[in-house]
C-alpha cells in the first residue's frame, strides 16, 4: 500500500533538508562519493560477474557489476530460461544485503545468559574448539547417540553442503522449511499425478489461483509468463482468496472465500464436472485409477455448489460457472498448485482434490497444463553416510502419518519442550534458518532453544534465532561465494551456477569453508567416542584396522575439494559446460543454437517444437502409473483415501474475533529481508488488514496501533482498514516485528505473526497449519 | 540523434516495484522514502467486500514524461533544464539553483530534490548511466519481471516502440495540457 503525497507539499522540508544533510547513500552513490574524495585513491577496475540471486528461493540469474571491488549494480542475466531476464525489487536490493552494516562480522560465543544478546568476539579456531568441547561432552554423556544432536537448514543452494555434514555426523534429525512450507502440496500432487510439475502459464488459457499470489509471491517463470497474458489478453484468471491481492487485481473474477474452506470449493467444482459429464472422458478412461470410486464418493456425498456455498461463502452460481468454464478450456486449464504454506488440517486432501480436478480436464503433461518437463542430470557429489549403531530413530516419527527426511518441525520442537522426547535432544546445528520467526508460537521456540546445551548458528544476519544461539559463525552473503551448481528441469531445462562476485567481507566464510574447518576439528574426537560405545565399530576394528574403519567415519572427506572443483566435476559430462557456467552463469546443451533475442525485452530459449511439454507418453510416476483417485493404503495410517470434507473443518468465528491469515508482499522474503534499507523504503513496515466497516465500528483508523492476541501470544501492529478483506478475517505479512536488537532497522518494526499463530499440525506430514488461529484485537 | 520515448504495457504491472529499486541503484538516487525518480501509482480499490471492483485496482507505473513541450524546461530561470540531442529532458546540476519552479510547474509530480548533487532531479531515461555506456534499455525496463516498458526511438519507424504505437491503442497522461508527453500507456 502506498500513501500518495505530492512531493510539492513537502517542498519546503526537502529543500531545507538538503542543507542539513545526513542522508543514507545507495551503493552507487557510495562509490561516487568515495571516488571524488581527495584522500581515497582508487583505480578504475571494472568487471561483470554472472551470478544467481539469493534474496528468495527463485534463484534468478544476475550480472553483478563490480567497480574497484565494490558491487555497484545487479542487472538481470537474460540467459536463464527460469528467470526470463528480470530481477525483482528484492533482487535489486541484494546490494544492500551485501553491504548491510548489521551483518555478522566475526565468530561469536555467548557471553551472558541465553537471550541476553551478549556475545564475545572469538577466532574461528576458538569457536571450533568451543563446539568440540561441548559436543564431545554431550555425545560422551549420551553414549554416542548421534540423534541427540539435531540439524536444521533454510532453503538455499548451499543447504546441500551443510547436509553432507549432517549425513556424516549420523543424526536422525534433519529439519528444514518443508513442514513449515509446501510439504503437503508437493506430496499431494506427487501421490496423485506423480509430481508437483510445472504449470505452463505461458500457454494455459484458464487458471484458478487459490491462495497462490503470483503477483506478490513471485515465482519464476510463472509470474513473468502469466501477467503478460491476463486482463483479457489470452489467459483467464480466477483468483480465490480471502484477500483482494495484487493477483486478484489482475483477475477476471475474484472469489473472496472463507478461510480454510478451499477443499469444499474444489469438491463442488469436481461435482459439477462429473455430474454434468464435462470432464475429459478419453483422458479419464485411459489414465485414471479408481475413477468410479471417486465419482461415487463425490456424487454420493452431494458435494454440490449449493452445499459448498454455505461453507465457502462463494455463490453456487459462481462455482457452476467456474467449473464449466474450466472444463470448456481443457486441457489448457490449470488449478494452480500453489506453494506457500499448509493452511489447515485438510491441506493434503485439498492438494489431492486440486490435482484430480486438473487431471479431470486432461491438463497433465500437456502444453498449457501441468508439465513435468525434462531434467539435465548432474554427476552427484558422493559423501560418506556412515552408520552409527547408537544413533536412535527420529523422535517425532509417530506424530503424523508420514514424517519424511525433513521432519515435522513443530512436532519435534513441541516434544522437546513438553518433555515428551524418548531421549534428550541436547544440541542444534543451524544453517541459515530462523525458527524463531518461521515457526508458529515463538514462545515455545525460545524455550526450545534455551533448553539445548549447544546451539550453533551459521548465518549472515543477527536474526532472532542467532540471538538465542551459543556459537555464531558468520557466513558470507551469496555475492561472496560460489555455490553448488544446480540443474533446473522443466519445459525449458537448464543448469545454473552462482559464481563468487567479491571476496567475503570481514571474517565471514562460505559454508563450504566453515564445514571444512569444523569437520577437521571434530572428526577424530567424535570417532573416539564412537569407538567406545559402538559395538559394530568395535568389532570392525577388531576384524580389520582402526585406520580402515575410520575412513568410513572421516567427516572431512566431503569437504576436501573446493566448490569450484566440485562444480566442474558435476557438469563434466556436458562439453564446455564448466567454463560457460563460470563466465555466463547458465548452460544448457543447445544454448548456442537455440538462444535468441526476439525483441527489446524478449528472448527465446528453446524453439517451440523443442520444448518439453509432454514427456510421459502414457505412464505417470505413481504406483499404479495412473492418476490416483483412491489411496487406500493411507487409511491404515488414519488418512482419508479420497478427499473428504468433514464437519470439523468448519471453524466458528465468534462475534468480535477474527481468523488470522498470513502471507507476503513482493518486496520482502519472510524475515530474511526485514533489515534491508532499500526494501524498507518501499514498505516501511507491515500493517494489519482489517475490514473497513468493522474498523469504523471499533473506532480504528489507518495507522492506529492495535494489539492482536491469540491463545499463544500477542503482537502490536498498525492498522490498515480496507475492503479488500472480509469482516471476520485479519491479515498481516510475515517476517516483521523482529526482536533482535542487533538488526537496527528491523527491531520492533511492525507485527510478528510467529508470536500469535497457534502451533497445530496436520495429520499427513505434521506440517504446520498457519491459518487455524482465532485472534482478538484492541486499540492501544 | 534520436527522439526517445517509452511505451508502457501498464496492464502487465503487478506493482512489485522492481523498477523503483533498479532506478535507485543505477542512478545513485539516495535511499529514503521521499527520493525517487519513478514510482507505481496506486489507489485503494473501490467497492465493499466481497464486491471489489477489479477495474478500479490499476497499477500505474510512472516517471518523467519527457514532454516535447515541457513546462519544467520553460520555467527554468538558469536553463539547467534542457533538451539533449535525443529529445530527453535533462538537468544540468551545475546550473540548478534549487529555485524549485520546475517542481511546481511539472503537472506529473516527476521532480524531486537530490541531496547528493543538490539538484532538482528526475528521470533522464538513464542517459548518463546506461545509454552513454552503449546500453539500449533503461534500468527500469531491463529489470521489470513482466516487461512493462518498451523504450526506443520514436523517429525510427523500424523501432519496436514505433511499431507498437502504430498497431496498439494508447493514451497519454494529461494530454490536454499540451505538454506532448512521450510516455505512451498501451490500452
Amino acid at each position: 500500500m502506498k500513501v500518495e503525497i505530492s512531493r510539492r507539499r513537502f517542498l519546503q522540508g526537502s529543500v531545507a533538508m538538503s542543507i542539513a544533510g545526513g542522508v543514507t547513500l545507495s551503493s552507487s552513490s557510495v562509490i561516487a562519493s568515495a571516488a571524488s574524495s581527495a584522500n581515497v585513491k582508487l583505480g578504475n577496475e571494472e568487471k561483470n560477474v554472472a551470478t544467481l540471486c539469493e534474496m528468495c528461493v527463485n534463484k534468478c540469474a544476475a550480472i553483478a557489476h563490480v567497480r574497484n571491488g565494490v558491487v555497484t549494480k545487479l542487472d538481470p542475466n537474460p540467459l536463464f530460461p527460469k528467470s526470463r531476464n528480470m530481477l525483482c525489487a528484492r533482487g535489486n536490493a541484494g546490494v544492500q544485503a551485501l553491504y548491510d552494516p548489521d551483518r555478522i562480522k566475526y565468530p561469536l560465543i555467548r557471553d551472558g545468559e541465553k537471550g541476553s544478546g551478549k556475545f564475545k568476539r572469538v577466532s574461528w579456531n576458538e569457536a571450533f574448539a568451543y563446539i568440540e568441547e561441548k559436543l564431545t561432552k554431550i555425545l560422551e554423556e549420551e553414549k554416542d547417540n548421534r540423534s541427540t544432536v539435531a540439524f536444521c537448514a533454510g532453503e538455499g543452494m548451499a543447504e546441500h553442503t551443510f547436509k553432507n555434514f549432517f549425513t556424516g555426523f549420523g543424526s536422525a534429525h534433519f529439519l528444514n522449511h518443508a513442514s513449515l512450507c509446501l510439504a503437503t502440496t508437493v506430496s499431494g500432487y506427487a501421490l496423485t499425478i506423480g509430481g508437483y510439475g510445472q504449470a505452463d502459464l505461458d500457454n494455459a488459457k484458464y487458471v484458478i489461483m487459490a491462495g497462490a499470489n503470483r503477483a506478490e509471491a513471485i515465482v519464476t517463470p510463472d509470474t513473468m509468463d502469466f501477467f503478460k497474458r491476463t486482463s483479457g489478453r489470452g489467459a483467464k484468471l480466477i483468483v480465490v482468496d480471502p484477500r483482494f491481492t495484487n493477483t486478484a487485481a489482475k483477475s477476471d473474477k475474484w472469489l473472496g472465500i472463507n478461510v480454510g474452506t478451499d477443499l469444499a470449493f474444489v469438491l463442488a467444482l469436481t461435482y459439477v464436472a462429473i455430474k454434468e459429464e464435462r470432464y475429459n472422458k478419453a483422458f479419464v478412461e485411459a489414465y485414471f485409477a479408481d475413477f468410479a470410486d471417486y465419482k461415487n464418493h463425490v456424487l454420493n456425498n452431494n458435494y454440490t455448489p449449493e452445499w459448498a456455498e454455505k461453507i465457502t461463502g462463494i455463490k453456487a452460481a459462481d462455482i457452476y460457472e467456474v467449473a464449466r468454464d474450466f472444463m470448456a478450456h481443457a486441457p489448457q486449464a490449470i488449478y494452480y498448485q500453489g506453494r506457500r504454506t499448509t493452511w489447515s488440517k485438510n491441506d493434503f486432501q485439498l492438494r489431492r482434490a486440486q490435482a484430480i480436478f486438473t487431471a479431470l480436464a486432461g491438463s497433465i503433461d500437456v502444453k498449457g497444463g501441468i508439465c513435468f518437463g525434462k531434467s539435465l542430470p548432474l554427476i552427484p557429489h558422493e559423501a560418506a553416510a556412515p552408520l552409527y549403531a547408537q544413533a536412535q530413530a527420529r523422535i517425532e516419527k509417530g506424530e503424523a502419518a508420514v514424517v519424511g527426511g525433513s521432519g515435522s518441525w513443530v512436532a519435534f520442537r513441541n516434544m522437546v519442550v513438553e518433555g515428551r522426547s524418548p531421549y534428550p535432544i541436547r544440541a542444534l546445528f543451524n544453517y541459515k534458518h530462523n525458527p524463531m520467526q518461521n515457526m508458529p508460537n515463538n514462545k515455545k521456540t525460545e524455550e526450545f532453544l534455551k533448553k539445548l546445551d549447544l546451539v550453533v548458528t551459521i548465518d549472515t544476519m543477527p536474526s532472532d534465532t542467532v540471538m538465542l544461539s551459543d556459537v555464531i559463525l558468520p557466513e558470507c552473503t551469496y555475492l561472496e561465494r560460489t555455490d553448488p551448481v544446480v540443474s533446473y528441469g522443466g519445459i525449458e531445462p537448464s543448469i545454473a551456477q552462482r559464481n563468487k562476485v567479491v571476496d567475503p567481507m570481514f571474517e565471514s566464510k562460505p559454508v563450504m569453508d566453515i564445514m571444512r574447518g569444523l569437520s577437521a576439528k571434530l572428526s577424530k574426537p567424535l570417532f573416539e567416542i564412537t569407538k567406545k560405545y559402538d559395538e559394530d565399530v568395535k568389532m570392525a576394528i577388531e576384524d580389520g584396522s582402526e585406520e580402515e574403519v575410520y575412513q568410513e567415519y572421516d567427516l572431512t572427506k566431503a569437504f576436501a575439494q573446493s566448490q569450484e572443483e566440485l562444480n566442474e566435476h558435476a557438469v563434466s559430462k556436458y562439453e564446455g559446460a564448466a567454463e560457460i557456467l563460470k563466465t555466463k552463469g547458465v548452460f544448457y546443451p543447445e544454448m548456442n543454437e537455440y538462444f535468441k533475442k526476439t525483441g527489446v525485452n524478449d528472448y527465446e530459449y528453446y524453439p517451440e517444437n523443442k520444448r518439453y511439454y509432454s514427456v510421459l507418453k502414457t505412464k505417470f510416476n505413481t504406483p499404479s502409473k495412473k492418476i490416483e483417485c483412491n489411496l487406500d493404503a493411507l487409511t491404515k495410517r488414519g488418512i482419508d483415501a479420497m478427499p473428504t470434507w468433514k464437519k470439523e473443518y468448519e471453524m466458528d468465528i465468534p462475534e468480535g474475533k477474527f481468523r488470522f491469515i498470513t502471507g507476503r508482499h513482493a518486496q520482502f522474503t519472510q524475515s530474511g529481508t526485514s533489515n534491508n534499507k532499500m526494501l524498507l523504503d518501499l514498505v516501511p513496515q507491515n500493517y494489519a488488514w482489517i475490514n473497513k466497516r468493522v474498523a469504523n465500528k471499533l473506532g480504528i483508523k489507518f495507522g492506529d496501533t492495535i494489539e492482536v492476541s491469540s491463545k499463544v501470544g500477542k503482537a502490536t501492529i498498525k492498522a490498515y482498514p480496507t475492503e479488500k478483506i472480509g469482516p471476520n478475517t485479519l491479515f498481516f505479512i510475515h517476517g516483521f516485528g523482529v526482536y533482535s536488537s542487533a538488526l537496527t532497522l528491523a527491531h520492533n518494526n511492525g507485527g510478528n505473526d510467529s508470536s500469535i499463530i497457534e502451533d497445530s499440525i496436520e495429520p499427513m506430514h505434521g506440517a504446520s497449519c498457519l491459518h487455524d488461529t482465532l485472534v482478538d484485537i484492541r486499540k492501544v | 540523434m534520436a527522439r526517445y520515448g517509452m511505451a508502457l504495457n501498464y496492464k502487465n504491472c503487478i506493482n512489485c516495484r522492481a523498477c523503483e529499486t533498479a532506478c535507485k541503484e543505477e542512478n545513485g538516487v539516495l535511499l529514503g522514502r521521499d527520493n525517487y525518480r519513478i514510482w507505481v501509482g496506486v489507489k485503494e480499490a473501490e467497492g465493499e467486500f466481497p464486491n471489489i471492483s477489479i477495474m478500479s485496482q490499476v497499477y500505474h507505473p510512472s516517471q518523467c514524461q519527457h514532454c516535447d513541450n515541457a513546462p519544467c524546461q520553460q520555467v527554468c530561470p538558469t536553463n539547467a533544464t534542457y533538451y539533449d540531442e535525443n529529445h530527453v529532458v535533462r538537468v544540468n546540476p551545475t546550473k540548478c539553483i534549487l529555485c524549485t519552479y520546475c517542481i511546481n510547474a511539472c503537472p506529473y509530480d516527476a521532480r524531486y530534490v537530490d541531496n547528493r548533487t543538490v539538484t532538482v532531479d528526475k528521470c533522464n531515461f538513464c542517459s548518463d548511466t546506461r545509454l552513454a555506456n552503449g546500453e539500449t534499455t533503461t534500468a527500469c525496463q531491463a529489470t521489470c519481471p513482466t516487461k512493462v516498458r518498451v523504450f526506443g526511438d520514436l523517429d525510427d519507424p523500424k523501432s519496436e516502440i514505433s511499431q507498437l504505437l502504430a498497431t496498439k491503442e494508447y493514451r497519454r497522461v494529461k494530454e490536454h495540457l499540451g505538454t506532448e508527453p512521450k510516455l505512451f500507456y498501451i490500452l
